[in-house]
């Protein structure tokens, strides 16, 4: 349904659309509702998406309802290629391999993770760049996702949850084997059920990996992936009272079997409870015994703890069934109120807020434990975040952080993605975004203050400004004039793009004519003239905010 | 003009070979374990300088290499801490390097808390100035977390659209187009003082380029060099630089030690004597340590190299500190004192070394401010 203030801002811009003469990219005055709903809930809107896209609510609809695969982004994923480039080598098992510097399909993607033991086989003499090709693999693979997706929402929530469920993917060849498989697990969950998503995240070789958890085993269980799943990925920090209470029973409602809030023997009883939670990888468990070789979650009896445990103030038997502890665990923490609050409060800083208001998280966290059991639960949340009137009311505040600017950048001026380098990875790193590598469990900070940094903020000036010149073979745009096309109106065919109408004032300054023919200038200056007309449109707050 | 104290934090990424570093020569144990390749020897091709200290019987020994390192000793500028490290047990670089950076783990990380130990102390300590900490790399490191940090291999990277035709026309819009209250002025505001800054002290309009920096000392070339001029640049530019970060890579040193070991030390120590010549008398400023995430197996590996061990040893340079000395205490290297019965144990937590410069360096009363419940007991680098 359109809004009464939305109708009319359409008419404005199709009087304005009507009366100038404006090139067949987009109008020039935007539909502010499309482009705020766009902006938030995919990676950027597209010049050819004001023209299409009328209704954003009906365009959701649209989005939740896409598969996690796409045959056109298949295919545009199946042409790309990587490159992989190393030098000759001894290593320290004496196995020799020979240089390296070609380009070769993203053949990790989609693989049965199986196929990818190698990686992590001491025995076998291949070069780190080998080892560590999944992970790369995949990063390359998001951008061309993030920029060409026809599911951008699904895009975005993957990345929301890789940040939620972070994994370093190139903290070792472990986590780098297993994650192609890591990556499309939660795509295919983006909009599902949390509690199907929070055990497949659990069982993931990728998380077992990152937070040690493939080794934990009675006695003393690791307890990493444990703390970090209370305090990360389900009840949040603002539920850790360890500093507020001396012992279980003083924590509101612990004695009635759902304590509020978690402390550290909490912690250490979880990591109980996941004690034997490991990977196929073919690792030694005893004598003439070795996990099977599936590169798939794989559960070890002999290193469970199975005597008693007390979680949140409920008692759990010694002796139970295969992961039963674990299993338990994740359905209390998926249905306790504090999840939800925390879930929710994420999901709305991501789409709508650094600091959402309350009566949102409120009516999201509502929605989140009602539809508990339901396999489309956050469907049911997104929806209801976006249906929510403070949705179109709250003006752009977030920061498009690096990753999200470089990409709603290409998807602005409509460069393909082909993935050739992995370049880019190091030029977002010196904007502090690590795609796939953030070290810290947290993933990337969501507010603008930890974006605004003088380096960074000076990352994203030259990515506005550089980036199609294709300083790092990433994408490629055609910038060649049109026939007949003026300096002004091919300054402003560019900028139309980023729904700025023209650049007359910038042409006047550097005195330009606008009426210069494009054949005046050498292919070097009409690239030039390009990347500014590009640069100066998208280093608004228009662009920059979303 | 008395200036505001500077820190540089050189990390030696990999886990550098502190036995390798200062050897622990005469320790029969160490004999018994390495070839005489992995270790320095007490007379003949190898032979490292001896180390005067007091604490151990034993007879420590730089790595010839580090010869610079030991005219500092004896200067009483240097000063050394052995067996130092993370108490809390890894051997995986992330790991290592993610609690080392972070400066917290287990019960005392405060939840969601992602922020570096250099970070807190920006937040702790506010130094005013355009430019108060400076990663020189491509990342931030994770020390660095929780700040606004610039990252830059150069001081040009942060000057705004540098040499592009229109950058005067882009500053312009940078300054005007963002309001006086949205979001994003005030950093952007914050981006063009630094940028004209630099671009004031460094640019030249004739050659519409970066002045090169002229060090007063010749610097060796090698892969350090370059992060060590660009600090000494910023502190001689006075741009309020209080912390500095340097990566200096490749000390992972699993496969045929020796060689690889040599030329790494050789470049440590030759680029830091020719950082710290260069700064002149600038040197009461400045304090720099150098520390790594581990130290690595004393017992040599089948591949003439060593694999990730446990203890290290850390350096700190400064004329500031009660120097020529090692600190701490040696646990030795017989087995029964050995962490897991294969590596150096680490009997001094790395913390203790840096609140003491954070405190007595950089005059922030509470190191707790930064390293939340631990307490540290001062070695006595100050005082």
């Amino acid at each position: 349904m359109l809004t009464r203030r939305q109708f009319h801002q359409r008419l404005i811009a199709g009087l304005a659309a009507a009366s100038l003469p404006l090139p067949s990219h987009g109008a020039a005055n935007p539909d502010t509702a499309v482009e705020l709903y766009l902006n938030r809930l995919s990676f950027g809107v597209r010049p050819q998406d004001r023209a299409t896209v009328h209704d954003p609510l009906q365009w959701l609809e649209d989005q939740l309802a896409m598969p996690a695969s796409d045959p056109a982004l298949d295919a545009l994923l199946a042409e790309a290629r990587l490159r992989i480039t190393y030098e000759a080598e001894r290593d320290e098992n004496g196995n020799n391999w020979s240089a390296k510097d070609e380009l070769r399909p993203l053949a990790a993607l989609g693989a049965d993770p199986a196929e990818y033991l190698y990686c992590i086989d001491w025995d076998k003499g291949i070069a780190y760049a080998e080892r560590a090709r999944p992970a790369h693999e995949t990063i390359a693979a998001s951008m061309i996702r993030a920029v060409h997706a026809p599911a951008q929402l699904r895009e975005v929530m993957t990345q929301f949850w890789h940040d939620h469920f972070n994994v370093n993917s190139t903290k070792d060849e472990y986590c780098a084997a297993f994650f192609p498989s890591y990556d499309a697990m939660l795509r295919e969950n983006a909009f599902g059920n949390f509690r199907v998503l929070l055990g497949e995240v659990a069982r993931a070789p990728a998380m077992l990996y990152y937070l040690n958890n493939a080794d934990s085993k009675a006695s003393p269980a690791n307890e990493n992936f444990a703390r970090e799943l209370l305090e990360l990925h389900t009840l949040g920090a603002g539920n850790y009272l360890n500093d507020r209470y001396d012992d279980w029973q003083s924590v509101p409602k612990g004695a009635d079997g759902m304590a509020e809030g978690y402390m550290d023997l909490d912690v250490y009883e979880v990591a109980r409870a996941f004690t034997g939670w490991s990977v196929g990888d073919g690792r030694y468990i005893s004598e003439g015994v070795t996990a099977p070789k599936t590169g798939r979650f794989t559960y070890i009896e002999a290193w469970h703890d199975p005597y008693q445990k007390r979680i949140l103030g409920v008692e759990f038997l010694p002796n139970r069934a295969p992961m039963a502890d674990g299993d338990d665990v994740l359905d209390m923490l998926a249905r306790h109120p504090g999840t939800a609050r925390f879930v929710c409060t994420k999901l709305a800083r991501r789409f709508l807020s650094d600091t959402p208001p309350d009566a949102v998280i409120d009516h999201l966290a509502t929605v989140f434990r009602s539809a508990v059991d339901a396999p489309d639960q956050m469907t049911q949340v997104i929806r209801a975040l976006v249906n929510h009137p403070a949705f179109a009311a709250i003006p752009p505040g977030k920061i498009r952080r690096p990753f999200e600017f470089l990409v709603g950048l290409y998807r602005a001026t409509g460069a393909q993605i082909t993935g050739t380098e992995s370049g880019q990875q190091w030029v977002l790193m010196k904007a502090g975004w690590r795609q796939h590598e953030y070290g810290p469990p947290t993933g990337h900070p969501d507010v603008l203050a930890a974006w605004t940094g003088a380096s960074a903020l000076n990352r994203i000036v030259d990515f506005a400004m550089y980036a199609h010149d294709d300083w790092f073979a990433v994408a490629t745009l055609d910038r060649r004039p049109q026939p007949g096309e003026q300096l002004g109106t091919y300054m402003s065919r560019w900028s139309n793009r980023f729904g700025v109408p023209d650049l007359t004032d910038l042409i006047t300054e550097f005195d330009g004519d606008p009426a210069t023919p494009m054949t005046d200038f050498t292919e070097e200056e009409v690239n030039g003239l390009a990347n500014a007309a590009i640069g100066f449109s998208a280093l608004r707050p228009a662009f920059m905010l979303r | 003009m008395a200036r505001e104290p500077i820190l540089v934090v050189l990390f030696l990424r990999g886990g550098a070979d502190g036995l390798g570093l200062v050897c622990p020569s005469s320790d029969e144990n160490l004999i018994a374990a390495r070839p005489e390749s992995l270790r320095v020897l007490r007379k003949g091709d190898g032979e490292g300088r001896a180390i005067a200290q007091d604490i151990a019987d034993v007879d420590f020994r730089f790595h010839p290499n580090l010869a610079p390192f030991a005219d500092l000793y004896e200067a009483g500028d240097l000063s050394m801490i052995h067996a130092s490290g993370l108490t809390e047990a890894t051997r995986s670089h992330f790991d290592a390097e993610a609690r080392m950076e972070r400066g917290l783990f287990g019960k005392d990380l405060p939840p969601g808390d992602p922020s570096g130990w250099i970070g807190r102390w920006l937040a702790a300590a506010k130094p005013q100035g355009p430019m108060p900490a400076l990663a020189v790399g491509t990342a931030q490191p994770a020390s660095l977390l929780g700040s606004d940090a610039a990252v830059s291999e150069s001081l040009g990277d942060l000057m705004v659209a540098s040499g592009h035709w229109l950058a005067p026309a882009l500053r312009a819009r940078l300054a005007a187009g963002f309001g006086q209250h949205g979001p994003l002025a005030a950093p952007l505001q914050g981006l063009l003082q630094l940028s004209d800054m630099i671009g004031q002290r460094l640019w030249s309009e004739t050659d519409q380029a970066l002045l090169s920096y002229s060090p007063s000392v010749e610097y060796p070339e090698n892969p350090l060099t370059p992060s060590l001029m660009t600090v000494a640049q910023a502190i001689k530019q006075d741009m309020g630089l209080r912390v500095a970060t340097v990566d200096f890579a490749s000390w992972d040193t699993h496969v045929a030690q020796a060689g690889d070991f040599s030329e790494l030390t050789n470049w440590l120590a030759s680029s830091v004597m020719a950082f710290w010549r260069d700064l002149g008398v600038l040197q009461q400023d400045v304090s720099l340590v150098v520390m790594s995430e581990f130290g690595r197996r004393l017992r040599s590996n089948s591949a003439g190299g060593t694999d990730h061990g446990r203890g290290n040893v850390m350096f700190v340079l400064g004329p500031q500190a009660r120097g020529g000395r090692m600190l701490g205490h040696w646990p030795g290297l017989q087995n029964e004192a050995l962490e897991e019965g294969a590596d150096l144990a680490v009997v001094t937590d790395y913390r203790t070394v840096l609140a003491e410069l954070l405190k007595g360096h950089m005059g922030l009363d509470n190191p707790e401010q930064v390293f939340p419940g631990f307490a540290a007991s001062p070695l006595g680098l100050w005082g």
